[in-house]
């Protein structure tokens, strides 16, 4: 069974393990560290090309803060096309993070959910459903209200998940918001 | 004792869910469907061979007053490793189990397995032994993601075959604790019959 | 007699069986389901029928071939679990959810814990609050189906009048503005009220069921008097405070399945509490938790939850409210 105890044993013990320990760890973080840092870009990326018109920069290379909210600008021919806007958002069950394409001239290109926590199966559907149900592609939330018709807006919200579709329109409010300060300072 | 009926005992006599009622955060938490409860159970599978392994390798050595502390960071190590290995190359499953990867590091199972068997018996047998209890806790959590999401969302390993959802309360807290009471009840009539 | 709850002594003799008990509460419960056919037609005969059927045969076949035991349907009480149960939905639900609600009830709420007598929750409202998170879209479509009575006059598609005040507040409108734009009327939601579920279209009848129980000496007055004025209180106080944001005591009252809650549900011999001592507790308990519920919570209504978590609270109450014994207690005895 176990070695005997002296304060000596107990500390030299202790400090081999977590030295033997951390040394494993910073060999596996240093082979991991690269394919992490890709899994990452790729998401990011694949994000942002889900809803910013065709370019031919990498937008994930250019990008630029405006208010605290982080922008994607994509380039055709070095003119902008459209920038996608990473927001947060407030749901039923947590924050949604976001990101908002839009067109050079405001309206909406597309919208893509990167994480949320809302309940399976209802406000879930915030990722694939709920952006086609209320319609918002092609729309410019300057000319249209995007709220709900509970709030006096234009949008059917989804039934029984009416605080998704809410938080949904909050989050592509916000990034317009961003737009057009975005805009103000060119 | 032989090494299939290490693995055995793992499952059935010993089983980690069924039987020890241990790991309960993650077995509850994580179950929302079969691939779920199955990428759960393979992780701590992983971490349950490797810290078995080298607890009973260094059990000897280590004094008897820092043994828990001792193993907690041969376990944290091990998890921390797992999380960058997922993290780098499956990142959505990396995604989906979230914050419960970190948690197995307080997995009652992971750190009864090396005080009640590794630090006593040895290397060889210990891997046996993490490889039993985690398959079983594998087993367990596939079939109570299985049949979560059977009922909740009306597929099989994602293979969806209803029109629209099923029932919701089967995928929330509720419906694990339903499902697990049952599955309990049950693998104890079939157990019991057995022996 | 049935596997009722023993409590401590004294135990009187009384004629009463749980069949007799059952029936009394079946008949107390057939004014409003004759309002809701007058209102809804067939689909209310037919979802109290299912909800019947199906409480009792599922009861039948988890005593006969599961635990083979006696089988005990002859007492009413499943079928009165089942009636409860289809009272509680909306009228335009589709049978099949009736049917698992049954299921939910019956099997998973009363027999697994040992039958009548033993569950520790009410099996027809945790059917109810299943159904309700299982499928949120079916449970909150109010929509009323045709009746044979009213053909083709008003059929609208019309959420509660709760659930119209907390969207409304949670878009910021006032609730003056919301009253005056969707014209509820006191005296619409007293005697009937189209927008809720099955039973709880008249409040009239409701009350009715109530005397005739009273009458009967089934239940005692305690539970629903303390839950509607706990209700009443506690609104009135809120109400008085900040009129624009929290809604008064009427409106709380005749909404949402208070009545039909406190008195058919929160009553329930097994799962409320013995002594009267305990039953005000409880009773407060529950009124308090609506109404917190109704105004900080996520759900519109809070009946439902509000007797649930009080019913997990039932057998403290039963070990330190005891009912008064004849002879003082001897020390040391």
């Amino acid at each position: 069974m176990a070695k005997e105890s002296s304060f000596k044993s107990m500390v030299i013990t202790l400090s081999v393990i977590c030295l033997v320990c951390s040394a494993l760890l910073g060999v596996v973080y240093s082979v991991t560290k690269a394919p992490i840092e890709a899994a990452e870009l790729a998401k990011i990326n694949n994000a942002i090309k889900a809803v910013v018109p065709e370019c031919d920069n990498n937008p994930s290379e250019e990008v630029f803060e405006v208010d605290g909210s982080v922008v994607y600008p994509a380039k055709m021919n070095g003119t902008i096309v459209g920038y996608a806007i990473k927001v947060k958002a407030s749901g039923f069950g947590g924050p949604i993070q976001m990101m908002v394409g839009f067109n050079a001239d405001g309206t909406i290109y597309n919208t893509s959910v990167i994480s949320h926590s809302e309940t399976p199966g209802l406000g879930a559907q915030i990722s694939d459903e709920i952006p086609t149900r209320t319609q918002i592609v092609g729309k410019n939330p300057a000319s249209s209200k995007l709220s709900v018709t509970k709030d006096g807006g234009e949008i059917d919200a989804i039934t029984a998940s009416t605080i998704t579709s809410r938080a949904f329109l909050k989050g592509v409010d916000a990034a317009y918001k961003v737009f057009v300060e975005l805009q103000k300072q060119q | 004792m032989g090494k299939l009926k290490l693995i055995s005992e793992g499952i059935i006599k010993n089983n980690p869910t069924f039987v020890l009622i241990l790991g309960m955060c993650p077995t509850l938490g994580t179950t929302t469907s079969a691939i779920n409860g199955m990428g759960m159970g393979l992780a701590t599978l992983f971490v349950l061979v490797l810290s078995n392994m080298s607890i009973s390798a260094i059990a000897k050595l280590i004094p008897e007053e820092v043994r828990i502390p001792s193993y907690i960071v041969v376990i944290a190590a091990f998890v921390t490793i797992l999380q960058l290995l997922l993290q780098a190359f499956i990142p959505s499953l990396y995604e989906t189990l979230g914050i419960f990867i970190p948690l197995i590091v307080v997995n009652c199972i992971v750190l009864g397995r090396a005080e009640a068997y590794a630090n006593k018996n040895s290397v060889i047998d210990s891997a046996f032994d993490g490889l039993g209890v985690g398959l079983g806790f594998t087993i367990a959590l596939t079939i109570l993601g299985l049949v979560r999401e059977l009922l909740g969302s009306g597929s099989l390993f994602g293979w969806k075959f209803i029109q629209g959802e099923g029932m919701l309360a089967f995928v929330l807290a509720p419906g694990a604790f339903i499902v697990l009471a049952y599955l309990i009840v049950l693998f104890r009539k079939v157990t019991a019959n057995k022996a | 007699m049935a596997r009722l709850l023993v409590s401590g002594a004294p135990h009187l003799h009384v004629k009463e069986s749980t069949q007799s008990l059952m029936r009394d509460v079946l008949i107390a419960l057939t004014p409003s389901l004759l309002v809701s056919i007058y209102f809804f037609g067939f689909s209310a005969i037919k979802l109290v029928l299912v909800g019947v059927i199906s409480s009792v045969f599922v009861e039948y076949v988890i005593q006969k071939f599961i635990l083979k035991t006696k089988v005990t349907i002859n007492d009413y009480s499943a079928a009165v679990t089942g009636c409860l149960l289809a009272l509680n939905l909306p009228p335009s639900s589709p049978w099949w959810l009736v049917f698992i609600g049954a299921i939910v009830a019956i099997g998973i709420v009363k027999m697994t814990f040992g039958g009548l007598g033993q569950n520790i929750f009410n099996p027809a409202l945790v059917g109810r609050v299943f159904l309700l998170i299982s499928f949120p879209t079916l449970m909150t479509d109010w929509s009323i189906p045709e009746s044979w009575f009213r053909s083709g006059v008003d059929a609208f598609t019309g959420a509660t009048p709760l659930a119209i005040t907390k969207e409304g507040l949670s878009a910021g409108l006032t609730l003056p503005e919301i009253f005056a734009a969707n014209e509820f009327t006191f005296k619409e939601m007293i005697f009937v009220k189209i927008g809720g579920s099955v039973g709880e279209v008249s409040a009239l009848a409701l009350i009715l069921g109530f005397v005739y129980l009273l009458i009967r000496k089934v239940i005692r007055p305690h539970i629903p008097l303390v839950i509607v004025g706990t209700i009443a209180v506690m609104t009135w106080i809120f109400n008085l405070i900040n009129p624009d944001i929290y809604t008064g005591p009427l409106f709380n009252i005749f909404t949402g399945g208070v009545l039909l809650g406190a008195i058919f549900m929160a009553t329930d011999y097994v799962t409320s509490p013995m002594s009267v001592k305990g039953m005000v507790i409880y009773a407060f308990g529950i009124g308090v938790i609506t109404v917190l519920i109704r105004y900080f919570g996520a759900y519109p209504e809070g009946v439902s939850f509000a007797i649930l978590i009080m019913n997990m609270t039932v057998p403290l109450l039963n070990k330190y409210c005891k009912p008064k014994r004849y002879a003082k207690e001897v020390k040391n005895g």
